[in-house]
């Protein structure tokens, strides 16, 4: 079930927007594993101080004492979910949204391929640049807080943590993607999958800053990405992670479905 | 095997607002090259997603090849050689990437028609689709129908933007198709250039198909339009000739049968006529003529 020349053609002409977006966590990722020098840190921890709320909402409230915990607290609770999600919204529209609005799907559906093949081709190629995000984010840090804090990142809880990355992002990549087959319209393909992910990372933020907004951490998928229970090992939190992978597949799938049968006046 | 290629019943799509097409019947067979004629907006387009399967009818049946439209596109889509109408390609590839990639998708690991058809149409396809003209684009589009040399081409529209010496080429190329045994749907807003090349012709009007005839029926007329020194001139010529339409000191006639024209001469050059222009019947008028106006 795979267009192996779209396939091909897709990856080669999107692989582009994935390394720009490598390139920006690598930015991230070296100034805040830097920033795990005691020196350096107590001036973060200094501001996170000064402004509580500001950082709980960013998900950077807990800087912990480990290198896990550090890099959990200020790269997987919002920066790494924030730059993979426009990542995902990019190669949407480059990868169905533009190619219905503008036309161009007229010449992949009057191949002989079937709708199913043509919409799981592009499915998998969003899965598999999003897959190679993660696993150059994983590779990258721990690349780099080796070289500069050799022994300081426990590897094993911290490959756990991009297991539960990779689901969430998958998530947010199967809303996108269903959303770009059920709509036809440009404006609502690309809106409504959008607009559902900056919301529930709005939520998140706001559930964050204070205990009396905890209860909207119910509101959004989000909080079934809960990075200090993966990296603890806990089981629950293991589960949720398992839930988001199933919920991705389901929002793949449905996409799929619906895109097969749709009518497409190209 | 029936030689049926094309087959249609009672297919509709309704848009809303009067769009769309309704109760649609056609039958086309093997080895014909079949004109779909009509102004924008008729419901030529329309037609032939529901053919290509693009979307699904409201009502009604599309076949092609024997098999129905939407649920078995792919298999069709195998034999099938489809130009759309709205041409858009992928703007950052070359046209020469662009025409491997639909060569690849289709399994067509032979490209010297590609490339014969690329000569043929004196194309460039070494440069970004998105830097390219219309007309080129549409040689690119071209290419891609006609590589595979299949069974059925569908084609939207096939020579907007190309300049009059493309558009031989392409006529040439069609009755060479057709004399391969490929059947042809090719669908125009301009008369001259199915009349060149298609046996039958089916004029499609407000989402109705208004009529289907053979390409000889569907002759047109010539329009002749004197205009005179005065409107009492163009009055007294007017109501000597039958069928004649006068407007102030202009009076068009309409010319069906070659024999006519030397008697109306004879008749209009006792006036003192100021100028004479001839044109071809539009399709409307055609239309009209042959239907007697009734909307």
């Amino acid at each position: 079930m795979l267009c192996w020349p779209l396939f091909q053609r897709e990856m080669r002409a999107n692989c582009k927007v994935m390394l720009i977006f490598c390139g920006v966590f690598t930015l991230y990722g070296a100034v805040i594993i830097s920033m795990f020098d005691p020196k350096l840190g107590d001036a973060l921890n200094a501001m996170a101080a000064s402004m509580p709320e500001l950082f709980a909402a960013f998900g950077m409230s807990n800087p912990g004492a480990t290198m896990l915990e550090f890099l959990v607290n200020y790269l997987y609770g919002f920066l790494f979910l924030v730059f993979p999600v426009v990542m995902i919204l990019i190669l949407v529209n480059r990868l169905i949204v533009r190619y219905v609005d503008r036309g161009a799907m007229a010449w992949l559906l009057a191949s002989p391929h079937s709708r199913r093949t043509l919409a799981l081709t592009q499915g998998k190629t969003l899965g598999l640049l999003v897959l190679m995000l993660t696993v150059y984010a994983t590779v990258m840090c721990l690349a780099l807080s080796q070289l500069m804090f050799p022994g300081a990142l426990e590897t094993g809880p911290f490959l756990q943590v991009n297991v539960g990355l990779l689901g969430m992002l998958l998530f947010f990549e199967g809303l996108c993607f269903a959303s770009a087959c059920v709509f036809t319209e440009s404006r609502f393909s690309l809106g409504v999958g959008g607009g559902l992910c900056a919301a529930f990372l709005l939520i998140r933020m706001l559930g964050q800053v204070s205990e009396k907004l905890d209860f909207l951490r119910w509101l959004t998928p989000t909080s079934l990405f809960d990075a200090y229970g993966i990296a603890a090992g806990d089981p629950g939190a293991l589960a949720q992670t398992g839930l988001l992978y199933l919920g991705a597949a389901a929002l793949f799938l449905a996409g799929i479905w619906r895109f097969s049968r749709k009518d497409l006046c190209l | 095997m029936s030689d049926r290629v094309i087959a249609a019943r009672g297919l509709t799509k309704d848009y809303g607002g009067g769009k769309g097409i309704f109760g649609l019947d056609l039958a086309v067979n093997k080895g014909e090259v079949f004109g779909f004629l009509g102004p924008n907006g008729a419901g030529k387009t329309t037609t032939i997603r529901l053919l290509m399967g693009f979307t699904r009818p409201d009502k009604g049946s599309a076949e092609l090849l024997g098999l129905p439209c939407f649920q078995q596109a792919p298999a069709i889509h195998r034999r099938v050689g489809y130009l759309p109408g709205e041409l858009a390609l992928m703007d950052d590839m070359t046209g020469r990437e662009f025409i491997r990639l639909m060569a690849d998708m289709r399994g067509l690991k032979d490209l010297g028609r590609a490339r014969e058809l690329t000569e043929r149409f004196q194309l460039d396809d070494r440069g970004k689709i998105r830097k390219m003209s219309k007309g080129t684009k549409q040689k690119v589009g071209l290419v891609c129908a006609f590589m595979a040399a299949p069974e059925l081409l569908i084609l939207d529209e096939p020579t907007s933007g190309l300049d009059p010496l493309m558009q031989n080429v392409f006529i040439d190329l069609l009755l060479e198709e057709k004399a391969r045994g490929a059947t042809v749907l090719l669908s125009s807003h301009l008369f001259e250039e199915v009349e060149r090349t298609c046996d039958r012709i089916a004029i499609l009007r407000a989402g109705k198909l208004a009529a289907v005839e053979t390409a000889g029926t569907l002759r047109r007329g010539k329009v002749l339009r004197f205009s005179f020194a005065s409107v009492d001139d163009a009055g007294a010529f007017a109501a000597r000739v039958p069928g004649a339409r006068r407007d102030r000191e202009r009076v068009d006639v309409t010319l069906t049968e070659p024999g006519e024209l030397s008697a109306l001469l004879g008749l209009a050059a006792a006036y003192p006529v100021a100028d004479l222009e001839a044109r071809n019947q539009s399709l409307e008028e055609l239309f009209l003529h042959f239907y007697g106006g009734d909307k």
